[in-house]
């Protein structure tokens, strides 16, 4: 098997709990090198805790997770690892608001990373270009709209030179003229081969862009499909309803 | 498009009484304190300063009617520097100095940083030139005093305070049960105990329970008293600024693959202290205040000076003169440090974050 056929995302059997709360019931899921996946579903059916786990953010009780092969190392190792090969962007954007917007970039390719910080800097540059906020490099966050700063974010996360980039609900929080450009910046990302998990409400974006969609309800993973497929024929009655309430 | 105006100002007086209609009860308020003042100052002044008879070598000299800061200008070396040999003085002035070049950092926000090592260095390099080392003959804590220790003291104890505050703040939200519960407990017990009582501890009761071979000179120990009071203190403000950091923060912080400590050192704290630096300055000022306690160990800081020279025979009854003095000497200092503190806030504050 080639490495571009190895999944980059291998998700068996997880299961996790919020004390006794059974919120990841049985989750498996492959998302393979390059590919676009959008995790659709009701609110509270267990997307974030999904995503959160994959980028180790949330330790979960049973199951296998599994980053580009590293997850068959054990334990803390493993999460820092994966840590490493994601990238993760958040619904309130979560930038560093007494750093620039470039020393937001810059921090952890130094400070983690060790790499020397001239040629990050010129990396998070070019980063910065390619989200079209160079101009913004050296203002503070609270000084940028919603939607710089979420690109913003999404640069400081390509800094890390991650592997797969997650994204929960990245254009949410934000107001509506505004999800346009994320949602740009984000094809872009995608056309350029990254492999992506992507939780949203943006049914276009998903039809767009998603090689599959993957839905969840109560903690389950209910259906997987290509996007097309998905919306115009669900087969599971759960999806159905799902889609004609969003539709 | 229309071309930009510049914005419109209004003429100072006009925006002044525009101020005043808008808010009659502060007018009131700043009437009342603007007759008070021309009620009081007028005598003030004339005893401050038009009568006062500011040289003499005993009370018998002030004949005007008004103050008599003879009490303070006949003994200036010992309000400033205590007992300290005479011939040395200089040693105190180098102190001092050495003392406001380790904190001189903190006024630009470039070098702020460097006060981390230069404040406590300048510390203990008073401490060496103070107590004499090397070349320097040597002066033991006994003989320092005046105003000196007070800014020794209140500057030193500050610059140790504030990262054992940080050390217990941070401990406070430690997972581990014992290090939280040991935390939680010296920080309660410490602010549930007057300073005062824990200054006499120290300087009565510790001598009892040290071994025999070991022994603190009595300013140390105060010191040392001092620093786990006001770190008590400093902690709680500390845990205000760590509690107003969203957890949103560390979470970028994880994903983005930093470790606690990183985490900590890079987007927590600084954050955190932004947040509680209000607060810090409020308890460095008392801390500031709070160095006058020491008399209880029987060492002469500026107040003690003062107290033992109304008690002179030559000096009887004036106390009015040596207490207006200290409050004065405290007030400038203290009013400057709040001044100074306010724009500290402003320069450290984020830029594009309102208040
Ligand atoms: N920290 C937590 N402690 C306890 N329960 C939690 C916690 N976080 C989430 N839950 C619960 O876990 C379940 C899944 O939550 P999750 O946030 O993953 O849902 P979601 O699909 O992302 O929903 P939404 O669309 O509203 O973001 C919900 O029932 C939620 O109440
Ligand atoms: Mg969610």
């Amino acid at each position: 098997m080639s490495n571009a056929d190895c999944a980059m995302v291998a998700i068996r059997g997880l299961n996790k709990w919020y004390g006794d709360h059974h919120v990841l019931r049985g989750v498996d899921l492959d998302v393979a090198a390059g590919e676009r996946v959008v995790v659709l579903g009701p609110s509270g059916s267990g997307k974030s805790t999904l995503i959160r786990c994959i980028n180790g953010l949330e330790a979960y009780e049973e199951g296998e997770l599994d980053i580009a092969g590293v997850g068959r190392l054990a334990g803390a190792k493993a999460v820092e690892q994966s840590r490493r090969l994601t990238g993760m962007v958040f619904q309130g954007f979560n930038l560093f608001p007494h750093l620039t917007i470039l020393e937001n970039c810059v921090l952890a390719p130094v400070q983690v990373a060790k790499r020397d910080p001239n040629v990050v800097r010129e990396e998070a540059m070019a980063l910065l270009a390619k989200v079209r906020i160079s101009d913004q490099a050296h203002k503070y966050p609270a000084q940028l709209s919603g939607g710089q700063q979420q690109r913003a974010a999404i640069a400081r996360a390509l800094a890390m030179q991650p592997k797969v980039m997650l994204f929960d609900e990245p254009t949410s929080a934000l107001d509506p003229e505004m999800v346009g450009e994320v949602l740009d910046v984000m094809t872009a990302l995608a056309a350029s081969g990254m492999t992506m998990v992507v939780v949203t409400h943006e049914m276009g974006f998903a039809r767009e862009v998603a090689d599959r969609v993957v839905f969840m309800d109560a903690g389950e993973i209910v259906e997987i499909a290509p996007p097309a497929a998905f919306f115009d024929a669900p087969r599971q009655t759960r999806a159905r309803d799902f889609v004609r309430r969003v539709r | 498009m229309s071309p930009p105006r510049p914005r419109p100002r209004q003429p100072l007086a006009q925006r002044m009484i525009d101020a005043l209609r808008r808010r009659p009860l502060d007018a009131a308020a700043a009437l009342a304190v603007l007759i008070m003042a021309a009620w009081i100052a007028p005598g003030l002044m004339r005893w401050a300063i038009i009568d006062a008879t500011w040289t003499g070598e005993t009370k018998a000299a002030c004949t005007e009617g008004g103050a008599c800061w003879a009490i303070v200008t006949s003994r200036w070396r010992q309000v400033l520097a205590g007992f300290y040999p005479k011939d040395h003085l200089w040693r105190v002035a180098a102190a001092a100095l050495v003392l406001l070049a380790g904190v001189a950092p903190l006024l630009r926000r470039r070098t702020s940083g460097l006060a981390l090592a230069t404040a406590p260095a300048a510390v203990l390099l008073a401490y060496g030139v103070m107590e004499g080392a090397g070349v320097l003959p040597r002066a033991p804590t006994d003989y320092w005093g005046g105003f000196f220790l007070n800014l020794f003291i209140g500057l030193g104890a500050s610059i140790f305070a504030l990262p054992l505050g940080i050390a217990l703040a941070l401990g406070r939200t430690s997972r581990l049960p014992v290090v939280k519960g040991l935390c939680v407990a010296f920080i309660e017990v410490i602010r549930g105990s007057p300073l005062i009582v824990l200054l006499f501890a120290a300087a009565v009761v510790a001598p009892l329970f040290t071994p025999a071979g070991m022994t603190l000179d009595k300013l140390t120990r105060a010191m040392i008293v001092i620093i786990l009071f006001e770190a008590a203190y400093m902690a709680e403000a500390v845990r205000g600024g760590l509690a107003g950091v969203p957890a949103g923060q560390v979470e970028a912080a994880r994903a983005l693959g930093l470790d606690r400590w990183r985490t900590l050192v890079f987007v927590v704290l600084p954050q955190a202290l932004r947040i509680a630096t209000p607060a810090l300055v409020n308890s460095f000022i008392g801390l500031f205040k709070d160095t006058t306690l020491i008399y209880v160990i029987g060492v002469l800081d500026i107040t003690g000076v003062l107290r033992n020279a109304v008690t002179d025979f030559a000096w009887q009854g004036l106390e009015t003169e040596a207490y207006v003095f200290v409050a004065a000497v405290f007030w400038v200092f203290c009013f400057g440090l709040s001044r100074w503190s306010a724009s500290l806030e402003r320069r450290l504050s984020i830029p594009g974050k309102s208040a």
